[in-house]
């Protein structure tokens, strides 16, 4: 083997890496000063300026009205209330999947996912359908139930809040150290004490993510309460209230500092339980599989069965309504509420599909391009980027789409060049879910040895031609899950966009909205079901192309 | 500069800090051209990072490392055409064997006849060319490390750096590809460094060892050096088992200030006798076929002793006499500084 003497000096030049690191950190931080920072400095700013100057005049005004705290007194009655409840029925929800022989799990695993595939205000629709005046029930049994208040936000959102706490709650159930229940029962510990014992405190820190997470979305949702609260109003519907109502730009800021406060830190503590999670399982732990056992598993059956179909009742009754001539009066069939003759027709379906599209592909680069950055290049700022990249999780939609009216609808303004068009709705979309999307390719990315990264290094690689030729072949089902996350919770949405949407770009959610309060509650389901149908559809597409392509084992559905 | 009197890669002063701690702690070492030098030492103490300093996988705190008296400090590791082979393998899942093989060529943008030739040349060498458009995960664990030889040696590169490549194999495959290594060394002359724990693969393989612990060198020599001649406690116990003389009583009539230095021997070396110098209790009994294994409790220490050969069946309790013979003695320094 020819071994010459090295023809390069040891240099200090510009590295080729070190550029395109200091480009990718350096665009990822603009990119989220400019959509994250901008916006949330914008409501601080506003919440605090007045005529007279900076202090807390708006503040005072606010506590002043005895109406205003009440609505945050409702919203922590309901955010409380329902996670306690939420964490209660998707815990025995969770347990009956992952502990149990019980059948049907796969159907009833479905069903509990449901209300991810909808806008969150739909719901409350069917509950409308179901308990409202003119509802289901109270024609049938001739009651008068009134469910408009605090019970028909309780309902809808314990119901939109479920998939979330069941899938934290299952992976906490899923993991078990068979040899801890072998010791237990060796002792003699029956089934009662076990579960005292040794499950409950095995999955303590997904209880307690769940209820965090749980709580974070139940008081930042707009959708359910807007719909079903009637007098019973919490603070992201006040935010809408003021901005759109009244158009009271400096109280929707206060009311947003407000939202935003038990938000981030309900946030902060979920981040904090997160991070304790994962060590209670080492390399030896032996699997726990359930073992049949005849009573049981038909009585969790029953259990998990009565919550499924609490959950499809809303779902089917939206379906129902849509294909009724005249819900309550006349129940034939008909599908004149598809013909979508109000007025944009159709039209907001597609302007959210093209959003949602645009949303997916503007995410695939720069929330993995993020998690990319962060990972691949550790300096001083990285920090700073990890803590910008997840902070959206703690901001709520309605405030950060606030945020974005008060930053960018300034003309002379570079991102007002996008405003008013489809794309900044999809860029609001990307950073309002930045976090979500950001910690699953992060996970992904780490999971890759960096070994590999070393190893192409080692051969002569640049970092780019290593992106290229070897990290996103390895993570390219990652970059699709983000882009299918992304166009779901962009299809669904309703918080943040409804501050950004204009006639000409209105999106589907909304045109539910709107259809609900003008009463039409039979076409609100038939653009409802669209949506739904639209999500459902480009899953299955989705799913069906990697199987053609010979993929399996991604899993989509986060 | 006359051949011979500088070296081909050298380290000096070379120290790398993890926090508080010294993981390399200022390393001076010099390899000649051609040569193979394992890294030896319980796994904490600096082998592995000493090795990817080298690579330019971590990056000097102080010291630096000439090839041919450049400076390689700056130079991160793509540019430095070091041939690394990693613990575990690190072949690229997505690319076939061949194509893993051509990785390093297309980067340094060689003609693609003159890379199909290389990369064919490179199969034939570690005996793969039937499997050249296998992807890694079809392959045998030995294969896919003998791929990844393959392709850190295509690109020609002035050093080969090993990190443990035998120690995620099964025992046998491991045997046959410690052979396959050293051939291909010697063959094609390059400098190669392995890391590794494994006394007997480095003993067996290199021809120097370097013996490290908690980030520094204790000895460098062969592997007769260090086994006759351990310069340190450490050398000794780590190479091969050996008794430290602790007890008073036998560390009768062999001068020196205790504490400084320890007086120590190995177990082949002390001598059953019927009227040895020194006495005590059996307490354990190994047979290990063509020899046995004693552990004797003399002077309030126990001392492990190895026979070789057929002798008399010996039991617990038992009274053995034996001695320390003086040339046998080993003085070892505490540590190398």
């Amino acid at each position: 083997m020819s071994v010459g003497a090295p023809t390069v000096r040891a240099s200090r030049l510009p590295d080729s890496d070190r550029l395109f690191g200091v480009f990718t950190v350096g665009a990822t931080g603009l990119l989220l000063v400019t959509f994250v920072l901008i916006p949330l400095w914008a409501i601080l700013k506003n919440s605090f300026v007045t005529p007279e100057g900076i202090g807390l005049d708006n503040f005072a005004r606010y506590f002043a009205d005895a109406r205003f705290i009440t609505v945050v007194g409702n919203t922590f009655e309901v955010g409380i209330s329902v996670t306690l409840t939420t964490l209660v029925l998707a815990y025995g929800f969770a347990y009956a999947i992952q502990r149990t022989c019980m059948p049907f799990k796969g159907v009833l695993r479905i069903i509990a996912l449901l209300p991810v595939f909808s806008p969150s205000l739909v719901q409350a629709l069917g509950l409308q359908f179901l308990l409202g005046r003119n509802g289901f029930v109270n024609r049938t049994f001739g009651t008068e139930i009134d469910i408009y208040g605090f019970w028909g936000i309780f309902i809808s959102d314990a119901v939109y809040a479920f998939p979330h706490a069941f899938l934290i709650l299952s992976t906490a159930l899923a993991v078990a150290d068979a040899r801890l229940y072998e010791s237990a029962e060796t002792l003699g510990a029956g089934p009662w004490r076990i579960f005292r014992t040794v499950t409950l405190p095995g999955t303590r820190y997904g209880i307690a993510s769940a209820a965090f997470v749980v709580f974070t979305i139940v008081i930042t949702d707009f959708g359910n309460p807007v719909v079903i609260g009637g007098n019973y109003s919490v603070l992201a519907v006040e935010i809408y209230n003021q901005v759109s109502g009244q158009a009271n730009f400096a109280m929707g800021a206060v009311i947003g500092v407000l939202l935003l406060l038990p938000a981030a830190l309900a946030v902060t503590g979920e981040k904090w339980i997160a991070r304790r999670q994962f060590a209670s399982l080492t390399s030896q732990s032996v699997p726990l599989v359930p073992r049949p056992n005849p009573a049981r598993d038909i009585a969790w059956f029953a259990y998990s069965v009565l919550v499924a179909l609490a959950i499809l009742s809303l779902v089917a009754i939206v379906i129902y309504a849509s294909f009724v001539r005249l819900w309550p009066y006349n129940l034939s069939f008909s599908l004149r509420h598809y013909e979508f003759d109000v007025q944009n027709g159709i039209q907001p379906l597609w302007t959210s599909i093209s959003v949602a599209i645009v949303t997916a592909l503007l995410a695939i680069v720069f929330v993995t391009g993020a998690a990319y950055a962060n990972h691949a290049f550790p300096m001083r700022a990285s920090r700073i980027l990890y803590f910008l990249a997840i902070l959206p999780a703690a901001v709520p939609g309605m405030v950060l789409g606030l945020g974005y009216i008060l930053a960018f609808n300034t003309p002379g303004q570079p991102v007002y060049l996008i405003y008013d068009t489809i794309l900044i709705i999809a860029v609001c979309n990307v950073y309002h879910y930045h976090a979500q999307g950001f910690l699953l390719a992060t996970t992904n990315i780490k999971q890759i040895s960096s070994t590999f990264d070393e190893a192409s290094a080692t051969l002569g690689a640049t970092k780019l031609r290593t992106v290229w030729r070897v990290t996103l072949p390895m993570i390219w089902p990652t970059v699709l899950a983000v882009g299918v996350f992304f166009f779901m919770r962009a299809m669904v949405t309703l918080s943040a966009v409804i501050f950004l949407i204009t006639p000409s770009t209105q999106l589907a959610a909304v045109s539910v909205l709107y259809l609900d309060d003008r009463g039409a509650l039979n076409q609100a389901a038939a653009f409802a079901v669209c949506i739904m149908a639209t999500v459902v559809a480009f899953l299955v597409l989705t799913q069906l192309a990697l199987r053609l392509a010979g993929i399996r084992g991604v899993n989509l559905v986060r | 500069m006359p051949l011979g009197v500088s070296m081909f890669l050298s380290l000096r002063g070379v120290t790398r800090r993890f926090g508080s701690v010294l993981a390399v702690d200022h390393v001076d070492l010099d390899l000649s051209e051609g040569e193979f030098v394992c890294f030896l030492g319980p796994s904490g103490c600096g082998k592995t990072t000493l090795l990817r300093l080298v690579a330019g996988l971590e990056i000097l705190d102080e010291g630096e490392i000439l090839l041919e008296e450049t400076d390689l400090s700056g130079l991160p590791a793509r540019k430095r055409n070091f041939g690394v082979v990693f613990q575990s393998y690190s072949l690229f899942p997505n690319l076939t064997v061949a194509r893993n093989i051509a990785y390093g060529l297309e980067c340094r943008k060689w003609a693609k006849a003159k890379i199909e030739a290389r990369v064919g040349e490179m199969l034939d060498l570690v005996h793969l060319g039937q499997h050249a458009e296998k992807h890694p995960h079809e392959l045998s664990g030995g294969m896919q490390q003998r791929v990844a030889l393959a392709r850190a040696l295509a690109p020609e590169p002035s050093v080969l750096l090993l990190d443990e490549p035998l120690s995620a194999l099964d025992a046998k495959v491991r045997e046959s590809l410690r052979g396959e290594i050293s051939e291909l060394q010697r063959r094609l002359g390059i400098t190669t460094i392995m890391v590794t724990h494994d006394q007997d693969e480095a003993m067996e393989m290199a021809d120097r060892i370097v013996a490290m612990n908690r980030g520094r060198i204790e000895q460098v020599g062969s592997a007769e050096e260090l086994y006759w001649e351990p310069a340190t406690r450490f050398v000794g116990e780590f190479i091969g088992r050996i008794n430290v003389l602790s007890a008073s009583e036998l560390r009768a009539g062999f001068d020196g200030p205790p504490g400084e230095t320890a007086l120590a021997i190995r177990p082949e070396h002390v001598v059953l006798s019927e009227d040895g110098a020194h006495s005590g209790t059996v307490r354990k009994v190994a047979f290990l076929g063509n020899t046995m294994r004693l552990g004797v409790e003399a002077g309030g220490q126990e001392i492990e002793i190895e026979v070789h050969g057929r002798r008399r069946r010996m039991n617990v309790g038992d009274t053995v006499t034996f001695d320390l013979p003086a040339d046998r003695v080993r003085r070892l320094a505490v540590s190398s500084r």
